[in-house]
């Protein structure tokens, strides 16, 4: 006998069921996520401009204390050029924030060497012309479009060579990065919907998933980058209770600690 | 000699059926990507930035497929779903992670066109649901491309 609870539940899944198939016209109000019958993507990574659009609308922030355009050191080991060049690209946007010409302009001429440096220089080259000229004419959407299609065309590129962990420690670094300019800023200048902008749990499973799956890659920064996304899980994990300063402190501390350790060898 | 003729005759004949069915055996995601941008033009006129990323593949009619989506609360997004399929069908709807509807009213769906609106009412992650409703493709392509501002 199967009990009422049962019937209930089966009866609940076959109405949304039903209403997720039902027409175009009314979509339904709610739907089962966790019975979707269709196969969900994987999550999609936000470009550190969508981070930063969003911070920009709760006040002004200064954006030039956050440039970072130094050379840096070069890496011979692809991962770690794969993290830096995810960062370096978050750089370009921090500084199109900044409006800041010069800064734009080495970030540029930095990207291309990175990419060259992974073998993927030639998809690049165009991009990086593209956003030297629009600095020059302080362009700063093309600049921002420019610094998109790069990151696409890296991605692209890396993948067509079945490079994808490669694309996927690209943005990371982004990622990271951005987190940490986002936690700078909002310890700062503390709000609660600047610390709800670090709600990001799927996005950090997401990582964290893709990053058990690179083995080979056995560095000290990507098993630095494991034990600290372990970290910070519980602090942005909050479900619907707000994000705390405290957290948002630690979070920084993590991720400044781990964009030293991207930028710097071991 | 002979036997080399028929091969050339027959080689031709193919490439010439071949190059009539181009459109239909090449028709690819990319060309669907070019229809999701079409509909996201008028957009990056009010300020929309659009992603170069897109999310694609082929559906038949009737079939869905989630996107999930990482959406911050204080900007306002747009999502467009495209298909170069003359006479097909889609939708897009956005849902919140309970899998309550979460967009705008003024959403649309103008044949193989479709696009939702949404301004997050929190920081999280989000279920983009795309929908070939009908077609008269076995298998539909379909693109996903959004903007943000």
């Amino acid at each position: 006998m199967i009990p009422f609870t049962r019937y209930l539940k089966l009866g609940v899944g076959v109405l949304c069921g039903l209403a997720l198939c039902a027409g175009a016209a009314q979509a339904p109000q709610h739907i089962n996520i966790k019975q979707l019958a269709t196969r969900v993507e994987d999550v999609v990574v936000p470009l550190p401009n969508e981070i930063f659009g969003a911070l920009n609308k709760l006040g002004t922030v200064n954006w030039k204390q956050h440039v970072r355009s130094d050379k840096g050191p070069n890496f011979t080991e692809r991962p770690r050029i794969a993290l830096l060049l995810g960062t370096v690209i978050a750089d370009g946007f921090i500084a199109v924030q900044a409006e800041d010409a010069d800064a734009v302009k080495d970030i540029g001429q930095r990207v291309l060497a990175l990419a060259k440096g992974i073998g993927v220089g030639n998809s690049i080259t165009p991009h990086a012309k593209a956003i030297i000229e629009a600095a020059d004419k302080r362009n700063w959407e093309n600049v921002r479009r420019e610094l998109d299609r790069t990151q696409n065309s890296v991605q692209q590129a890396m993948n067509e060579v079945h490079d994808e962990k490669l694309s996927q420690l690209v943005s990371l670094g982004g990622w990271l990065r951005g987190t940490e300019v986002l936690t700078s800023v909002v310890k700062e200048h503390f709000s609660s919907d600047g610390a709800e902008l670090l709600h990001q749990p799927d996005l950090l499973s997401y990582f964290q998933t893709r990053l058990q799956a690179m083995p080979e890659f056995n560095l000290p920064i990507i098993r630095q980058i494991q034990d600290a996304l372990v970290e910070v899980k519980p602090l942005i994990d909050v479900g619907d209770r707000r994000i705390p300063p405290e957290s948002v402190k630690k979070v920084n501390e993590i991720t400044t600690r781990l964009g030293h350790g991207i930028v710097t060898r071991d | 000699m002979k036997s080399c003729a028929k091969l050339v005759f027959q080689t031709s004949a193919l490439l010439l059926v071949l190059v009539a069915l181009q459109p239909v055996i090449f028709a690819s995601v990319d060309d669907a990507q070019s229809f999701a941008l079409q509909a996201a033009e008028p957009y990056v006129k009010q300020g929309f930035q659009v992603r170069e990323d897109y999310w694609g593949g082929d559906l038949g009619s009737g079939e869905k497929k989630a996107v999930r989506q990482q959406l911050f609360k204080g900007n306002e997004y747009w999502f467009w779903l495209g298909t170069e399929v003359d006479k097909a069908k889609v939708s897009v709807h956005v849902y919140d992670s309970d899998g309550k509807l979460a967009e705008e009213p003024d959403g649309w769906e103008k044949g193989h066109f479709a696009g939702a609106h949404v301004i997050p009412k929190a920081t999280g992650s989000y279920f983009i649901i795309v929908s070939v409703e009908e077609s008269p493709e076995d298998r539909t392509h379909w693109a996903l491309v959004y903007g943000f501002r």
